[in-house]
């Protein structure tokens, strides 16, 4: 009815959007130590990066159905606000952030880490606990390159919930080169299949652009390209490529590149 | 102007031009202002604190200075609560904390480790002696650390 309590409730499902999606990371170890551990301009990289993705994820699922760039703008900005105080309030109630800590860089490196996927869940409420279904503005969009923005928002979503981990690292270590080498494959093989073959609910009808091959060129491959980029950077973020030979930060690209595939394929289902 | 008929047809999808929305309520509610408002203040804040602490930030390797809070006597030992701050420009990782107490020539060595001490905070645990602290010298610092990332 007013505009304001409908957007209370779109507010409130952001929330829980936000929970949903946060409360792993919020409740990983490593997100409080790399959250003061990250080099600071790695961490304002990160920060600056993510307000221009929220504005774009808002284009697709903001919770509100809005068209117009002010409106994106307000959604994203909210989203983070909702991400960063879910954020610090669960922090300080899991007594990650002491009393005195929540003004230093410390702290605040924390809740701004553990923000960013906060606000990501936030956004992704408004259609995910709403009522509305894949609406018919999406399809309308769904260019080459709005599809790899959605493929690489749902590589660094998915990826951003095991990167932190020490397991990435150990895995890494653990493979041996053929091994790496059949991750590749298998990752390459299920983004294949996953977005082309098995038809989840809630996927847009898929362009089969021509034959296997074409499909494969075109779609496959750049997605899993942008996967393996968004794993990189990822890894550069918290600091796990310095100083490691080129061949580890290979396969922890490729360890990482997993789960990375498999958001960038199920980007339709998530985002 | 003619009303248009109330049918609860969902299907607008006919074409994907600019005005096949009816939009509802043209202005922006003020809520939605306010809680972009607290958005935009906390994306400044988080993003303003990290540029300045990367621009003027401390430089350099951790500095651990250690400090003697209390001495509390239990039933088990005398426990000195210890702070370290770290006054360097890196945080640390595994910071050990030792603690010498020399009490007429006789000399006792109690340690913990620390998981982390980020740079401009500080971090505390307690070390045990057998003996009262405060009756001898004690003598407090960080051993060694390693970078944290």
């Amino acid at each position: 009815m007013d505009a304001n309590a409908v957007y209370a409730r779109a507010l409130s499902r952001a929330f829980g959007g936000a929970l949903l999606f946060s409360f792993p990371l919020l409740m990983t170890m490593e997100m409080w130590s790399l959250g003061m551990a990250v080099e600071r301009w790695r961490l304002l990289i990160f920060l600056l990066l993510t307000v221009p993705m929220l504005i774009g994820l808002s284009y697709y699922a903001g919770f509100e159905p809005t068209f117009r760039l002010k409106d994106e703008v307000l959604d994203a900005l909210a989203a983070f606000g909702v991400g960063f105080l879910l954020a610090a309030v669960l922090l300080a109630v899991f007594g990650v952030l002491r009393g005195d800590e929540i003004c230093t860089q410390a702290g605040l490196g924390k809740i701004a880490l553990c923000a960013a996927p906060a606000a990501v869940g936030a956004l992704l409420a408004g259609k995910q606990l709403g009522e509305r279904g894949p609406g018919a503005r999406e399809k309308e969009r769904a260019g080459p390159l709005s599809e790899l923005f959605l493929m690489a928002v749902g590589a660094a979503f998915l990826a951003f919930n095991v990167a932190p981990t020490e397991e990435m690292v150990l895995i890494a270590y653990q493979m041996g080169p053929w091994a790496t080498l059949a991750l590749v494959a298998i990752s390459i093989l299920l983004l294949h299949v996953f977005v082309y073959q098995l038809g989840f609910p809630g996927e847009t009808r898929r362009r089969q652009a021509g034959d296997f091959r074409r499909t494969f060129v075109a779609f496959t491959c750049p997605g899993y390209g942008v996967a393996l980029l968004m794993s990189l950077y990822l890894l550069w973020t918290f600091g796990r490529t310095d100083g490691v030979a080129a061949h580890e930060v290979a396969t922890m690209t490729v360890v990482l590149g997993f789960p990375a595939a498999i958001g960038a394929a199920t980007a339709r289902l998530v985002v | 102007m003619a009303q248009k008929p109330k049918t609860a047809t969902p299907a607008p999808a006919s074409k994907p031009k600019a005005s096949s929305k009816p939009a509802p309520a043209k202005g922006t509610p003020a809520l939605e202002w306010a809680s972009a408002a607290v958005g935009l203040v906390l994306a400044a804040t988080a993003i303003g604190f990290t540029a300045w602490d990367a621009l003027f930030g401390a430089e350099g390797p951790p500095a651990i200075e250690v400090k003697l809070i209390e001495v509390t006597p239990t039933a088990h030992g005398y426990v000195a609560q210890v702070e370290a701050f770290n006054h360097g420009g890196e945080p640390a990782a595994q910071v050990q904390i030792e603690g010498v107490l020399s009490i007429k020539g006789a000399q006792q060595t109690s340690g913990f480790t620390i998981d982390y001490v980020a740079e401009g905070s500080k971090a505390s645990g307690g070390l045990v002696f057998e003996r009262d602290p405060r009756a001898g010298e004690l003598m407090l610092r960080a051993t060694g650390f390693a970078d944290a990332s």
